[in-house]
C-alpha cells in the first residue's frame, strides 16, 4: 500500500463503473467483492446486507469470497451479537488483529471466522442508518494499516449508495412483479368457471407471490358440519429440482410471466403429484383453542408457526409429514363464515418464513374466501331455483287439478239429472211392463221390452255409481282415518285382481316382517291407490313377472317416522317420456284408462299426509312407495 | 199404504227445476198414493204451500233463481213445522251447515226408494 492515492483513486472510478454499469442488486455486490479482492489481499472477504426491520433486524450474508461455499447461501448473524454484529449496531469500523480474543467474539459455525486470526469490520451507513457490514479476514495474524482501513471506508461509503439505489430497484421490480401476478391471477381466476380450478389457480399464485423462491401451499376447508379441517388440495413442486425449474421459468424475464403456470393443464397434473395426494390426507379437528388451524380461522388473523415440532398447537403430524418447522395459516373467511385456513411453508425457499410478505398471502387468501362464498352463494341459488321451479310445478299441477275439480263437479251435476230421469222412467217402464205382462188377455209378449228397459236402467246405475267415484275426487274428501291392518288391506286388493295375477301367471311376494301396523288411514281411499297402483304393475306385467309387496317404517333424518308400502313391478319400467307424465289427469298409455289413477292416489296420499313415490327403472321394473305419517296419537285420541 | 180417500191423502209439494224429474217424481209419489204438487223454483213454490197446504216438500238444491239452500231458510222462518227433503245430484253439500235445518238430505238416483222411505218416515207411515 505504499501509493494510496493511486488506489484510493482506483477504487472511486471502479465503483462509478458499477453504478453506470447495473443495478442488480447481486452484480452491485458481487462486483464490490471483486473491487476489494482486485485492490486489497486478504483471504476472505464478506458482504452482509441488513434484513428484516425491529425485533426481526437481523444481518444477512449476501456475497462473499474465501468463506466455506456450500453452506454461504443462507447465513445469518444476529443484530448487535459478534464483532459483525455489533459494527452493524454501532456503526463504528473495527480492525482486530486478534479478532478471536476479542470479547466480542461469537462463533457462528455457518462462517467458520475461527480459521481467521485477524478481521477488519466497516459498516455501511445511509442517512444515520446501518444498511449492512463489510468484512475483510486474514489467515495470519496481522495488522491493519490506516490506509487499509481508510480504503475499505471508502469503498464502503462510495458502494453503499449503489447499493440502496439497487435495493430500491430490486423492490419496485418485486413489486411490479406482484403487480402483474395479482392481475393475471385475477384474471385466469375470473375467466375460469369452475371453484377447484379458481382455487388451484389462487393456491399457485400464492406459491409464487413472494418473491423469494416457490412455496408449497395447502387448502383446508371444513367440512358441512364444520367441525373438521380437510386437505383439500395441495400445490407445491415434489422435489428441489422442480421448484429450481418452476421458480426460474417464472423469473425469467423472457418467459410468459404467470399465465405459462396457469395453463388448464396444470389442473389434471395437479391431481398426480405427491404433495397435493399428501395434502388430500391431512385431517384436523376445527376446535377452539385445540391447535394452530382453529386459532388462525377463530381470531381470523394468519398466524405464524416457528418451531413446529414442539409446538404443543401444532398437530405433530404437520412436521411429519411436510417435513417443515416453520410456516404460515391463513385463514378463509368471508361474511363471517368460516371456511378453511391455507397453509404456507417455506421448504423449498431460501427465504426463512419471517420475512415473506404476509400481506400478498392474505390478499390472495381473501380473493380465495371470497371465491368459496361465490359459490356456495350461486349454488343457494341454484338450489332455490330448483326448489322455485318444483313448487311451480306442483302449483300447476294442483292448478290442473282444481280445474279438473271444478269441471267435474260441473259435468257430473249436469249429467246426473238426465241420469235420474232416465232411469227413474226405465225403472218405470219396466215395472209397468211388468205388471202388462201380468194383466192383459190375450197376453202382449212384453217380455224384449221389459228386457230393453232393464237395460237402459242398470247402464244407468252404472253411469251413477262412475259419476259417484269422479265426485269424491275433486272434493278431495277428507280421509275418515281409521287403525288399519295393512296386511289385511293389501290382501283384499290383491284378491280382486286374482284373476288378473293368475292369466298373466305373475308371482307375487309379499313381506309384512317389518309391518307397521295397526296404522290410521282411510280404508276405502287407501284401497283406490292400491287398487290404481297394483292395476298398473299388472298391466306393467302381461307377460308375466313378480310383484312384490313390502310394508315397513321408515324414520328419515329430521322427520317423524313414516309407514311405507312398496309395490314393486318387474314390468321394464316406463318411457322416459311418458314417466313425467304420470301424475297429469288425463295422462294416459292405457287404450281404456282415464289418466286419472295416479292424480287422484296423489292426491290421496297428500290428503292423508303422505306421498307417493315413483321410482323408475327403464328396462327393470317401477318401484312406488305410498307413504304414510305414522301418528297413531293423534288419531287414537279421536277414536 | 196411504189411505186412498184423497181428503185424507197426504199432501207433497215437488221443488225441482228439472221438468222430467218433476214428472218422474209426481208418478212415482202419485202411485204411492200421495197428492202431489209441482214447482218450478222458490218464487212458484211460495204460492204452492200457500195454496195447496204440503205435508211435506222435496227440494232441489241447485235453482235457478233463489236456490234450495236459502229457499230452505225461508221455510223454517214461516212454516217451521212444514218437514223438508234436500234432494241433490251429489253429496257434498252435506258438508255445508245449512243443511242441517233440513229433516233429510237425499242423493238424487234414478232409484227412489231412499227417498220414498225419507218420506214415509217423516210422514209417519
Amino acid at each position: 500500500m505504499e501509493k494510496p492515492t493511486e488506489a484510493g483513486l482506483r477504487i472511486l472510478s471502479e465503483v462509478g463503473r458499477i453504478s453506470n454499469s447495473t443495478l442488480e442488486l447481486d452484480a452491485i455486490l458481487n462486483q464490490t467483492i471483486t473491487i476489494i479482492k482486485d485492490n486489497l489481499q486478504f483471504d476472505a472477504c464478506a458482504l452482509y446486507l441488513v434484513d428484516g426491520e425491529g425485533e426481526t433486524q437481523r444481518l444477512k450474508l449476501k456475497a462473499s469470497s474465501g468463506l466455506p461455499q456450500a453452506r454461504a447461501s443462507k447465513v445469518y448473524l444476529p443484530w448487535g451479537k459478534g464483532i459483525t454484529g455489533w459494527v452493524a449496531q454501532n456503526k463504528i469500523p473495527q480492525a482486530l488483529s486478534e479478532a478471536i480474543q476479542d470479547p466480542r467474539f461469537v462463533y457462528f459455525p455457518e462462517i467458520e471466522e475461527e480459521r481467521y486470526q485477524s478481521m477488519l469490520s466497516v459498516p455501511m451507513t445511509y442517512q444515520g442508518d446501518c444498511i449492512g457490514v463489510i468484512n475483510v479476514h486474514s489467515i495470519a495474524n496481522r495488522f491493519f494499516t490506516p490506509v487499509e482501513i481508510t480504503l475499505l471506508k471508502t469503498i464502503s461509503e462510495q458502494i453503499t449508495g449503489c447499493i440502496r439505489n439497487g435495493m430500491e430497484y430490486a423492490k419496485s421490480k418485486a413489486l411490479l412483479r406482484e403487480q402483474t401476478l395479482l392481475y393475471e391471477i385475477s384474471q385466469a381466476v375470473a375467466a375460469e368457471p369452475h371453484l377447484e380450478n379458481r382455487l388451484h389457480l389462487l393456491l399457485t399464485g400464492i406459491s409464487l407471490a413472494e418473491g423469494h423462491g416457490i412455496h408449497r401451499a395447502i387448502l383446508f376447508l371444513l367440512d358441512d358440519q364444520q367441525t373438521q379441517f380437510k386437505g383439500v388440495m395441495g400445490v407445491g413442486p415434489d422435489s428441489l429440482q422442480e421448484a429450481q425449474s418452476t421458480w426460474a421459468q417464472w423469473v425469467d424475464p423472457n418467459e410468459e410471466k404467470v399465465s405459462k403456470l396457469l395453463l388448464h393443464e396444470s389442473f389434471k397434473d395437479l391431481k398426480n403429484t405427491r404433495f397435493h395426494q399428501t395434502a388430500q390426507e391431512l385431517e384436523f379437528p376445527f376446535i377452539k383453542k385445540q391447535n394452530v388451524l382453529s386459532d388462525a380461522l377463530v381470531g381470523d388473523s394468519p398466524v405464524i408457526v416457528e418451531n413446529a415440532a414442539v409446538n404443543a398447537r401444532v398437530p405433530k403430524e404437520l412436521p411429519q409429514k411436510l417435513g417443515v418447522d416453520e410456516f404460515i395459516l391463513v385463514p378463509l373467511m368471508a361474511h363471517d363464515i368460516p371456511f378453511g385456513v391455507i397453509l404456507i411453508d417455506n421448504l423449498y425457499n431460501e427465504t426463512g418464513i419471517r420475512e415473506t410478505d404476509l400481506k400478498l398471502f392474505v390478499r390472495l387468501a381473501n380473493q380465495a374466501s371470497w371465491v368459496i362464498e361465490n359459490s356456495r352463494l350461486f349454488n343457494k341459488l341454484l338450489e332455490s331455483n330448483r326448489e322455485l321451479l318444483t313448487t311451480k310445478e306442483q302449483l300447476v299441477q294442483s292448478e290442473k287439478l282444481a280445474a279438473l275439480g271444478e269441471l267435474s263437479a260441473e259435468v257430473a251435476h249436469e249429467i246426473k239429472n238426465p241420469l235420474v230421469s232416465i232411469g227413474g222412467f226405465a225403472r218405470r217402464l219396466q215395472e209397468k211392463m211388468h205388471a202388462l205382462t201380468l194383466r192383459q188377455e190375450p197376453k202382449p209378449d212384453l217380455t224384449p221390452l221389459t228386457h230393453y228397459a232393464k237395460i237402459i236402467a242398470n247402464e244407468v246405475e252404472r253411469l251413477e255409481v262412475l259419476l259417484k267415484s269422479i265426485l269424491v275426487f275433486p272434493k278431495g274428501a277428507r280421509p275418515v282415518l281409521k287403525l288399519c291392518h295393512l296386511p289385511k288391506l293389501i290382501g283384499q286388493v290383491l284378491d280382486c285382481f286374482e284373476m288378473e295375477l293368475r292369466s298373466a301367471s305373475i308371482r307375487t311376494r309379499l313381506d309384512f316382517k317389518e309391518d307397521p301396523s295397526p296404522i290410521a288411514l282411510d280404508e276405502e281411499q287407501i284401497k283406490q291407490v292400491l287398487i290404481n297402483v297394483i292395476f298398473n304393475a299388472i298391466e306393467s306385467m302381461r307377460q308375466g313377472g313378480v310383484l312384490e309387496v313390502a310394508t315397513f317404517t321408515r324414520q328419515p333424518e329430521g322427520h317423524s317416522s313414516q309407514a311405507v308400502i312398496q309395490v314393486q313391478d318387474t314390468g321394464g319400467g316406463i318411457a322416459q317420456e311418458a314417466f313425467q307424465n304420470i301424475f297429469n289427469p288425463f295422462f294416459t298409455t292405457k287404450d281404456s284408462g282415464t289418466g286419472l289413477g295416479l292424480s287422484i292416489s296423489r292426491r290421496i296420499m297428500e290428503n292423508h299426509g303422505g306421498e307417493i313415490r315413483v321410482h323408475n327403472n327403464v328396462n327393470e321394473g317401477v318401484t312406488v312407495q305410498l307413504v304414510l305419517p305414522l301418528q297413531i296419537d293423534r288419531v287414537s285420541n279421536k277414536t | 199404504m196411504p189411505d186412498p180417500d184423497k181428503s185424507t191423502r197426504k199432501k207433497i209439494l215437488v221443488v225441482d227445476d228439472e221438468t222430467n224429474i218433476r214428472l218422474l217424481y209426481k208418478e212415482e209419489l202419485e202411485d204411492d198414493g200421495y197428492e202431489v204438487s209441482l214447482a218450478q223454483d222458490a218464487e212458484e213454490a211460495r204460492g204452492r204451500i200457500e195454496q195447496f197446504k204440503p205435508d211435506l216438500v222435496t227440494l232441489d238444491i241447485k235453482m235457478p233463481g233463489m236456490d234450495g239452500l236459502q229457499f230452505l231458510k225461508e221455510i223454517k222462518e214461516t212454516h217451521k213445522e212444514l218437514p223438508v227433503i234436500l234432494c241433490s245430484a251429489h253429496g257434498s253439500y252435506k258438508q255445508d251447515f245449512r243443511v242441517w235445518s233440513s229433516d233429510a238430505y237425499v242423493v238424487k238416483s234414478a232409484d227412489l226408494r231412499e227417498l220414498k222411505l225419507m218420506i214415509r218416515e217423516i210422514l209417519g207411515f
